[in-house]
């Protein structure tokens, strides 16, 4: 899994690896913000910073951030070159992200069935596991 | 799967700005817990999923001894390495790891508690990693909130329940 989300996360700049960079843009609430906002379809940057109550240089910065983690593309030919998202490094977190949920459900479920047939005669076990003298 | 098991809740919570915090119960005392996180037969049987098993477990369980473990998927894909130093040993209550995967960013001081409750073991594994940033990455994916139609798979996956 980890290997898809490296390949597919582009396209990409910074020399941090590619899901460090992905998830640097996910982390800010303005930006997640902003990519919702997308999800409706794409937008230019005056229409972004409307209802954030920001400035036009303030939200760009925001988008080159996403842009740089391959979250939002721009229109190279329209004057207003509107910002539009793009869900595939998206999907490969999010699938990252049910792989590393279900990474552990399962792994407990079975420590669980585990721990219900170990027995606790652990001192002989202590005599061997310990490292101090 | 013993017909006495419940579904047990696994808690995840961001308490401070770099560390995410587990919290799970289990139905055993605490040595049960430990020898089940530091012995590599043990480890082998749990730790994992059936279509994604650990094929590498090496541990020296010594104070600034390394363990190692590598997962396989079936289907042939890259293998997920990860590994780290034993910081702290005392049994059973107290573990401290350093803990580094080798395609995620990290690495992390993971402290994992076994405290004795009634009935079994409150376990507490805390994760700290090196910046705010990286654990918010960690825990992105769970609190993109308000993605729009086609996001919603990524609400809450790693916060709830």
């Amino acid at each position: 899994m980890a290997q898809e989300v490296v390949r597919r996360v582009g396209p990409l700049t910074d020399t941090r690896d590619p899901l460090s960079v992905v998830f640097a843009a996910l982390a800010d609430p303005t930006r997640r913000a902003i990519l919702a906002r997308l999800a409706s379809g794409p937008v230019s940057v005056g229409e972004l910073a409307e209802p954030f109550a920001m400035s036009g240089p303030a939200v760009s910065k925001h988008l080159r951030v996403l842009e740089r983690a391959g979250l939002v593309s721009r229109e190279r030919i329209a004057q207003s070159r509107p910002a539009r998202l793009e869900a595939a490094p998206l999907a490969q977190v999010s699938r990252w992200a049910e792989e590393f949920r279900a990474f552990w459900d399962e792994s407990y479920m079975r420590l669980d069935s585990l721990l219900s047939t170990m027995d606790d005669d652990s001192a002989n076990d202590r005599g061997e596991q310990r490292d101090e003298p | 799967m013993s017909p006495e098991q419940k579904v047990r809740a696994l808690s995840v919570t961001a308490p401070d700005e770099r560390s995410i915090v587990v919290t799970r119960e289990f139905a055993a005392p605490p040595d049960r817990l430990w020898r089940a996180h530091t012995e590599p037969e043990l480890l082998k049987k749990w730790l994992g999923r059936r279509a994604y098993p650990m094929t590498t477990c090496e541990v020296d369980l010594r104070v600034g001894g390394r363990y190692r473990y590598v997962f396989t998927k079936l289907d042939g894909s890259k293998p997920m390495g990860m590994g780290g130093v034993f910081d702290v040993i005392e049994r059973p209550t107290r573990l401290v790891t350093t803990e580094a995967f080798d395609d995620f960013p990290g690495p992390s001081v993971n402290t994992i508690r076994f405290e004795e409750i009634d009935g079994g073991t409150a376990m507490t594994l805390t994760v700290v990693y090196p910046s705010e940033e990286i654990r918010d990455g960690w825990l992105a994916s769970g609190m993109t909130d308000g993605m729009g139609e086609g996001y919603d798979r990524l609400d809450g996956l790693l916060l709830d329940d």
